[in-house]
């Protein structure tokens, strides 16, 4: 039995565009259609209501797409972040994960940074923007870096309640321990005991995992 | 110029705008870009308020009565 396939979010839009433009173009060419009531009322959908709707659907789609793993590795500066989750060592947090699907591959960096730039609050919003200002007008300070220490609740979001980690010999060694890792007051990634993340520095030296 | 006549050209006007607007979004759709995301927020969605403006104030105005001199 042949499946319906629903289509996608972007293919509703661009017919949705597709509709609102000849809309539009018909009473660009015979504006005379809005002499009557009906047609007035024609007019103020096609100008106004469905533009608005376009352009919230439109957003909201990009807001999706720019959760995407190419979206974030298509500035140059990203380049050797992208690299590194090929890193063929388990001890590489981020490559580990990326490679063993522990993350959706199609959005690595937002599962792993869910406040950075697009998807924090109206300031990082605007360090998104100047972010784009610096790839192509401004000078990239290298090498780069996080705005705030990483949280351990980026960790959280997969880890916490998770078997592994809630009863992981280190973890529940002591239960202070426990307490400070959730309230991000002694942190995964640089207290010591997962401090190999993306590794840019020394990518060179290292070998990388081919997908077969 | 009449009343008609001029409501009837700020609707082609705002009608190419909200056109251009259109178009541009659907462009920016193609890639998934920074730059296309700017595109779509700055110049599509620009296009389409100037667009929107220009044809609410075109039915304002229409709607208003003749001034009385």
């Amino acid at each position: 039995m042949q499946m319906l396939t629903v289509p996608g979010p972007a293919t509703l839009l661009y017919v949705l565009i597709g509709v609102t433009i000849v809309l539009v173009a018909t009473i660009v060419f015979r504006p005379s259609l809005t002499d009557t009531r009906g047609g007035k009322q024609l007019a103020f959908i096609v100008y106004f209501l469905l533009p608005v709707v376009v352009a919230s659907m439109g957003a909201s789609e990009h807001m999706e797409r720019s959760k995407e793993t190419q979206f974030c590795l298509s500035c140059h500066v990203m380049d050797p972040y992208g690299r590194s989750l090929s890193i063929d060592d388990p001890m590489y947090v981020p490559a580990a994960h990326f490679q063993n699907a522990r993350i959706p591959r199609e959005e690595a960096c937002y599962t792993c940074h869910t406040d950075y730039v697009m998807y924090g609050s109206i300031l990082t919003k605007l360090r998104g923007l100047r972010h784009v200002y610096v790839q192509y007008l401004g000078t990239i300070v290298t090498p780069i870096h996080l705005y705030n220490a990483y949280n351990n609740r980026e960790c959280l979001h997969c880890h916490g309640g998770a078997r592994s980690f809630e009863e992981g010999a280190v973890h529940s060694a002591d239960p202070s321990i426990m307490a400070s890792i959730k309230s991000n007051q002694l942190s995964c990634l640089t207290s010591g005991c997962h401090d190999n993340v993306h590794g840019v520095a020394h990518l060179s030296e290292l070998k990388f995992w081919e997908p077969k | 110029m009449t009343m008609a006549t001029q409501t009837e050209r700020r609707l082609r006007i705002s009608g190419i705008l909200i056109v251009l607007g259109l178009l541009v979004e659907a462009l920016s759709l193609a890639r998934i870009h920074p730059l296309a995301f700017l595109g779509f927020m700055f110049v599509g969605g620009g296009l389409l308020v100037f667009g929107i403006a220009i044809y609410l104030y075109s039915i304002v105005s229409a709607a208003s009565p003749p001034e009385i001199r």
